[in-house]
Formats: structure tokens, C-alpha cells, sequence
């Protein structure tokens, strides 16, 4: 695809803010949704392993269905957060989004109906084991195959959507135009490499989860560091092959020598050593937070390379300001969207930390941010219905 | 040459690629509006029981929220991006319009949907683990969040139909755009359907409980029976006004079908309102079968036949009157340096402007001139009409039955100068309609 047209493939529109910005709100919520994909995969995976111990093992009897929601909350919350990435590819990255999703628009359907079936399932595999210890084995097997399939689909959507030299061979081979959407590609080592992120961040959330629990008098020493133990090999081991993996696909795609790569790795062995210490797993937490944010940038300067050494560079996107638009989204955001999940997770880490009934009433902190969630989506409602009705009295009178 | 941004195309054989778009609408208009219906009945139910200190509602909340949770969140929360991106597939130039209009009101609703889904857990699972009051601020924030993400997509998706004035295309700004003249209307109807359909499901829920709460269900199912009448009063209500506010080419469209959609209409509603009173006066009949099935009645008698009518209305436009559903730009939209693309194809045509088009079918010869027919035809009706001889989807075979190629011909003049309100003026090159009427003409329908 040369420049010309590549560049006619971008919306006449223009983009409503400066392209940087967009570019870094990808980076940053591609990292937040690749974590809780690697974490529903992690959970799942380790889950169906302790429904075949959950019988025998009073430990696995515990953390198995304690792994199964975690698995299950995670899915709805990946899906929620990955919203926010196709946003913000498609409103720099057209060309790329939409050629990649009309080449493979067959897929796309499977993908979003597997989705639909893989994740029905999950409950089906999460009340069966709740009815009976260890059952739902081969329904979550099923459900979990379905949506690690989900996830292969999305990689080759993203490993097409940077082919743009192949587009034209994959849409038009030989010169007959194939318009049955079935295209299909994938990087083995970068599909890999994601995959296998799944067992370290798992074993990290075990630290996490061990962690927490230990201020609890209802679960025993035992189980508090039975958990960690297996958080730690899980991590240290996934850790290795990860990056194993990881510098392979770096060497595959030219990039292993590159600063941000190496930043990386330096950010790896820091989570090793962190992960294979574990004092404090809220602090490896942190750095795996930030180890996904590298690794979304380095996915992001894959990308921008590409498309700019064929002529269309994203910071040349013609800009049509929407000041209105934007203040809408920074001030929910940043206001509403601040304090009311602060509000959800205050009150969960509360929940969570206390035997029998949380009193929220009772508590300053959780009280406070509940009100201010309600008064600043009171006043929300109020600024949009004022806002859209001068818009349109002004339009129309 | 001019190059103008059109994409592969991607059809599915026997409908064409539109009708994905409208299963998996169909889908999440039945899950979302449920979820937010509930969402606003579950605080109601909260309000009560912690009022009236009635702990009898609390297991109903449960086995409510439950239902909420797993339906409308699951399948809501996947089908809502899945909306976007079978549409993306099917009509990439009417979906970008839609992201580089509204991105930031997009992003917005996202900081709505991740309160909705860590909210809709904690309102099901800490249950029993907080105390009522904590628990029914939380319904009411809950709520909220769900009206907030209606309030966000409702410009979005009325903006796809029109504005409604010429600000919009002069400014170019999203609020213009985003505040039309059937926004509101829109808005109180899907209002009113949610309640409907938080009551419908109310009574799915109500009736299982029977066995084990004989009075709590009756009363519940009961009051289920008001709200789904109240909320199906409003949806009528705002339907008429949100018909007045419609441009004409929907009117067209509409007018074809009117008889039999005012029919149906009208028997769905005594049929709904039978069912509705029913539940009010003789709660005991309402049986959780009874209360399933109707679910299923309003998915595809009320549901998939209204989509199906919102999508045609919309033709032959995809996104605020400039893009029209063969994703081709109709109109100037000044505001933003938008420019009509049908200078440039009334000048080269689609082969040459259009950069996915294969060399060798670049010039129309002997030889290509069936192959360049069928590309042709397909870039400029498949997002409509089925082609094939046994299509389903608004099939070709049923408009051109009979036809010969210069009765095609005809046609294909006559849309060229935008003799149809309903399908879009298409100036093409004489070589360009020869080859599409040659095409069809081949398929002898």
C-alpha cells in the first residue's frame, strides 16, 4: 500500500484533539486490558487444574472457586476496559482497523458469538462447581478453549491490521477479489509470548491474594502460604519462559537491541527478583503494571514504524478541535469516574477485609465517597439535559 | 487519479453483510434496555425495602440481580462492542464518521461502563455483605451510571438518522451533532421501553419465586404488571413525537410499509396490555413460562422487525445524512472540510478512485467485464440487497425480476440522478453502468 493511499483511507473528519494524545490513551489502556486478559486466562487455566484437586486437597477446595470468579470478574472486565483501545486505534490507526476487520469480517461475527458462548459457559462452569466440588470440569475446559480461541482471533486482527504491504495479496490474490472475509494471520512468538504472560500474572495475583487474605482470622496460616509459595514458582517460572519468548519475537522483529526493549527486560528481571522475594506483592504489582505499559508501548512503536516508513505518520493527522466534547470527557473522567471507582474499590478492599457485615454507614471514608459519587452524577445529569437543551433551542428557534 | 477512502469489502453470500450488524443490534437492544431497566427498578425495589424495612424483597433482589447480571451483562456488555464491530465490517466509512464525530462522548460512556460492570458485582455480590443503606446508595449511583450511558449513546445513534438542522454540517462540532432534533424523543422512548422490559423481566423472576413466597410473588408480580404498563404507555407516547421528528426519506421509506406496521403495532400492544393486566389482576396465571415466552415475543415481533424498520428508515444514508450506506460521501459537510465524493466518481468512477480495486481490474475490457460488473455491483448495493438468485435479504432477484440488461440500464440512469429518496444518487461512468447491467443482467433473475 503505498502513502497515497493509505492516507486517502483516513476519515475526512480529521481527529478532534492532537493524535499524541490518542496514541498515549491507546498505550495506556491496552495495558490496563491486557492485564485482566492475562489475568482471566491465568485464573481460568488454574482453575480447571484445582477442580481435579478440589476434592482431596483442603487448600484447592478453597482457592478453586475463589480462582473460577476471580477468572469470571476478570472477563467482564477486560471486555469493559478493551473497549477503550479500539476507541482510541481506530480514531488514528483508520486504515489499519478497518481494513483488518473487512478482511476478516467472518471472523469478526465468530468472534464476537464465541465470545458470547465461551463467557455463558463460564457461568455454567462457575454454578456447577459451586453445586458440587470439582464438577463443571468439562464445561469450563470447553468455555476456557472458546475463549483463549477469542483471544487468538483478536491477536490476528492486530497481526493483520500491521501487514499493510500484504493487504492487497490477502483481498486480492492474483488479481480475484475474495470479499469472504476469512483472512486470517499470526505472529507465532508474539501470540506466544502473550499467552504465556497469562502464568506469571497469575502467580503474581496469588501473591496479592495471599497477601490480603493474611489480615483475615477465618482462613489459616497454612493456606496463606501455601497460596504465596504458589504464586511464587508460578510467577518466577512464567517469568523466565515469558521473556525467553519475549526476546525471541524482539529478535524476530528487529527490535531486540532497541531502548524500550531493553528497558523492558530490565523491568522483567526487576518483577523476578521482586516476584521470587516476595515482601511486599502490592509493590511487584506496581512494576507488573508497568512492565504491561512498556509492553504496550513497544507494541504501539511496532506499529507507528511501519505505517510511518510507508508515509503516514499519525502526527500528521489533520485536526478538527472539539473543545466541549473533550471537557465532557476530562471532567467524567477524571471526576466522576475518580471518585466513583475509588468509591467501588474502597468499599470492595473493605468488604473483602472484614468477617461478617461491612458497615459502610459507619464509615467515614466509604460514606463520603458514596456521596460524592451521587452528587457529582446528580449534577452530571443536570449539565447534560441543560447543555443539550441550549444546543438545541439555539438550533432550532 | 482522485482516491477515496473506501475499504475492502466484506460480503456474507445469500444476505450480505448488514443483516450481522442487525442480529447482534437485536440482541443488545433486548439485554441493554433490560440492564438499564433493572437497573432503575432495582433501586426502586432497594428504596422499598430499606423504607419499609422489608427483608422479604432482599432474596427477590438476589435472584433479580442474578438474572441482570448474567443476561443483560453478559450478553449486553459483549454484544455493545459487537455492534461496533460487525458494523464495522458491514459499513467502516458510516461507523469511522460515527468515532471521529464522537470519540470524546465515546470515551465518556466508558468511564460510565467500567462504574456499571465493577458496580453491577458489587451490587449482587455485597449483598448480605454491607448494610442496606450502604447497599441502596449503591443502586441509586448504579442507576445512574446506566441512564448516563444511555444519555451518551442516544446522540450517537440518533445522530446516524440526522441531525435534524444544517448546524451540524456548518460548525462540524460534536454537540451540534450530537443534540438533534430527535435526540430527546428517542431518548424518553428507549426510556420507556427499558422500564417496559425491567417489568417484563420482572415477572419472569416474580412468577419462579411462587413456590417458595406464594404472597411476595403475587404482590411482586403485581407491581410488575403496573410498571411494565407504565413503561409501555411512555414508549407509545414518545414513538408519536419521535415520529414527527424525522427527515423525509424516513417518512418514504415508512410509508411503504405503514398499514402493516400500524397493525402490528396495534396487536402487539392489546396483546401486551392483556398480558400486562393479567399480571395485575390475576397475578396466579402468570407462569414463568408464560413470562419467558413473552420475552422471546417481544424480541421477534417487536424487537427485530422495529430494528430492521430503523435501519431502513435511515436509507439510503448510514451515518447524519453525508454517508451513504455504499459508504460513499453524498454531501459537503463544510464545518468539518468534508467534501461530496460524487464529483470524483461521476468523473473516474469507482475502479479508478477506489484503492483496493485490483490493476487488472482497473480498466473495464472484453474480457473483465463480468468480474468488474460483480465488484462493481457489490460496492454499490451489497450493503442492502442480497445479489444472488436465491438471496434473502432484500434480494436483488425480487426488485429486477425479469429484467434485461437495458432495463437495468434504466434503473441505473435513473439512480444516477437521484430519482429514489430512499437509495443513493450513484453518478457513475456509462462504462461503469454497462458493466453492472451486464453483470445482473447475467444472473438472470
Amino acid at each position: 500500500m503505498d502513502a497515497a493511499a493509505l492516507l486517502a483511507l483516513r476519515d475526512p473528519a480529521g481527529i478532534p484533539f492532537y493524535p499524541v494524545v490518542f496514541q498515549v490513551l491507546y498505550v495506556l489502556t491496552w495495558a490496563l486490558h491486557i492485564a485482566f486478559v492475562f489475568l482471566s486466562f491465568g485464573a481460568m487455566g488454574l482453575s480447571l487444574y484445582g477442580t481435579m484437586k478440589q476434592k482431596t486437597n483442603p487448600h484447592w477446595k478453597i482457592l478453586t472457586p475463589h480462582l473460577i470468579q476471580t477468572g469470571k470478574i476478570s472477563v467482564s472486565i477486560l471486555i469493559v476496559l478493551g473497549v477503550a483501545p479500539l476507541l482510541f486505534t481506530q480514531v488514528i490507526y483508520d486504515p489499519n482497523w478497518y481494513v483488518a476487520n473487512t478482511l476478516s469480517g467472518m471472523w469478526v461475527f465468530i468472534f464476537v458469538y464465541a465470545l458470547i458462548v465461551g463467557y455463558s459457559m463460564y457461568y455454567w462452569y462457575y454454578y456447577a462447581n459451586k453445586a458440587s466440588q470439582g464438577g463443571g470440569r468439562l464445561i469450563g475446559t470447553i468455555s476456557f478453549a472458546i475463549l483463549v480461541f477469542c483471544g487468538i482471533l483478536m491477536h490476528s486482527f492486530s497481526v493483520t491490521s500491521i501487514m499493510p504491504n500484504d493487504w492487497m495479496n490477502m483481498y486480492a490474490p492474483n488479481g480475484v477479489i475474495d470479499t469472504s472475509g476469512w483472512t486470517f494471520n499470526a505472529d507465532l512468538f508474539r501470540l506466544f509470548f502473550m499467552v504465556s504472560l497469562s502464568i506469571p500474572v497469575v502467580g503474581i495475583f496469588l501473591q496479592n491474594y495471599s497477601q490480603f487474605l493474611s489480615t483475615r482470622d477465618d482462613f489459616s496460616n497454612d493456606f496463606i502460604e501455601y497460596t504465596a509459595s504458589l504464586g511464587t514458582k508460578l510467577s518466577v517460572y512464567g517469568l523466565v519462559v515469558s521473556a525467553v519468548i519475549f526476546v525471541a519475537w524482539m529478535f524476530s522483529a528487529n527490535y531486540l537491541f532497541h531502548p524500550l526493549t531493553l528497558i523492558t527486560i530490565v523491568g522483567v528481571v526487576v518483577l523476578l527478583y521482586l516476584s521470587a522475594k516476595n515482601t511486599n506483592s502490592y509493590i511487584t504489582t506496581g512494576v507488573l503494571v508497568v512492565v504491561a505499559l512498556l509492553i504496550s508501548a513497544i507494541r504501539e512503536l511496532i506499529r507507528y514504524d511501519i505505517m510511518q516508513q510507508l508515509g503516514y505518520n499519525i502526527y500528521d493527522y489533520p485536526v478538527n478541535l472539539d473543545i466541549p466534547s473533550l471537557l465532557m470527557f476530562l471532567a467524567t473522567f477524571l471526576v466522576m469516574g475518580g471518585v466513583g471507582v475509588a468509591y467501588l474499590l474502597t468499599m470492595a478492599w473493605k468488604v473483602g477485609k472484614t468477617q461478617g457485615i461491612f458497615d459502610g454507614s459507619k464509615d467515614r471514608l466509604v460514606t463520603k465517597l458514596g456521596n460524592y459519587t451521587l452528587a457529582i452524577m446528580s449534577a452530571w445529569m443536570i449539565i447534560y439535559f441543560g447543555w443539550g437543551m441550549t444546543i438545541l433551542f439555539s438550533n432550532i428557534l | 487519479m482522485d482516491i477515496i477512502g473506501q475499504f475492502p469489502l466484506f460480503y456474507f453470500p445469500e444476505y450480505g453483510s448488514a443483516w450481522m450488524m442487525g442480529i447482534t443490534g437485536t440482541i443488545h437492544i433486548l439485554a441493554s434496555h433490560t440492564s438499564v431497566g433493572a437497573a432503575m427498578l432495582f433501586a426502586f425495589l432497594a428504596y422499598k425495602a430499606y423504607k419499609e424495612n422489608r427483608t422479604d424483597l432482599y432474596p427477590y433482589m438476589k435472584k433479580y440481580g442474578m438474572f441482570l447480571l448474567i443476561f443483560s451483562y453478559v450478553i449486553g456488555s459483549i454484544s455493545g462492542p459487537g455492534i461496533w464491530y460487525t458494523a464495522t465490517t458491514a459499513s467502516p466509512n458510516g461507523i469511522s464518521a460515527l468515532i471521529h464525530n464522537f470519540v470524546w462522548v465515546w470515551a465518556t460512556e466508558w468511564v460510565f461502563f467500567i462504574y456499571e460492570v465493577i458496580g453491577v458485582f458489587a451490587l449482587i455480590y455485597f449483598m448480605g455483605k454491607i448494610d442496606n443503606k450502604t447497599h441502596l446508595k449503591l443502586t441509586y449511583t448504579f442507576a445512574l451510571a446506566s441512564v448516563g450511558t444511555l444519555a451518551l449513546i442516544i446522540g450517537i445513534i440518533s445522530f446516524m438518522m440526522w441531525p435534524g438542522t444544517d448546524a451540524y454540517y456548518i460548525t462540524g462540532s460534536a454537540s451540534d451533532a450530537f443534540f438533534g432534533i430527535n435526540a430527546f424523543p428517542h431518548m424518553f422512548l428507549r426510556i420507556g421501553f427499558m422500564i417496559m422490559m425491567s417489568g417484563v423481566i420482572g415477572l419472569v423472576i416474580a412468577s419462579a419465586m411462587r413456590k417458595e413466597n406464594l404472597s411476595l410473588a403475587n404482590e411482586l408480580t403485581k407491581k410488575m404488571g403496573y410498571i411494565s404498563i407504565l413503561g409501555g404507555f411512555i414508549t407509545l407516547f414518545f414513538f408519536m413525537w419521535y415520529m414527527h421528528t424525522l427527515p423525509d426519506n424516513a417518512h418514504a421509506v415508512f410509508s411503504f410499509t405503514k398499514d402493516e406496521i400500524i397493525q402490528s403495532r396495534i396487536l402487539l400492544t392489546i396483546i401486551f396490555s392483556v398480558y400486562f393486566l393479567l399480571a395485575i389482576i390475576k397475578p396466579n396465571y402468570i407462569k414463568p413460562s408464560i413470562a419467558s415466552f413473552m420475552i422471546v415475543v417481544i424480541l421477534v415481533a417487536g424487537l427485530w422487525p422495529g430494528e430492521k424498520l430503523r435501519e431502513s428508515m435511515r436509507k439510503p444514508y448510514v451515518a447524519g445524512q453525508y454517508i451513504y450506506s455504499n459508504q460513499i460521501i453524498s454531501r459537503d459537510v463544510p464545518g468539518k472540510g468534508i467534501k461530496s465524493e460524487l464529483p470524483i466518481l461521476e468523473k473516474q468512477g469507482l475502479l479508478q478512485s477506489n484503492p483496493f480495486i485490483p490493476e487488472n481490474l482497473k480498466v473495464i475490457t472484453d474480457e473483465n467485464k463480468l468480474a468488474a460488473g460483480e465488484i462493481l455491483t457489490k460496492m454499490s448495493c451489497s450493503n442492502c440487497h442480497s445479489l444472488e438468485k436465491t438471496g434473502k435479504y432484500r434480494p436483488l432477484h425480487e426488485k429486477l425480476h425479469g429484467m434485461d440488461k437495458e432495463g437495468i440500464k434504466g434503473i441505473l440512469y435513473a439512480m444516477g440522478v437521484g430519482a429514489f429518496p430512499y437509495m443513493p444518487t450513484l453518478p457513475l461512468p456509462e462504462h461503469e453502468y454497462d458493466a453492472i447491467a451486464e453483470y445482473l443482467a447475467s444472473l438472470k433473475y
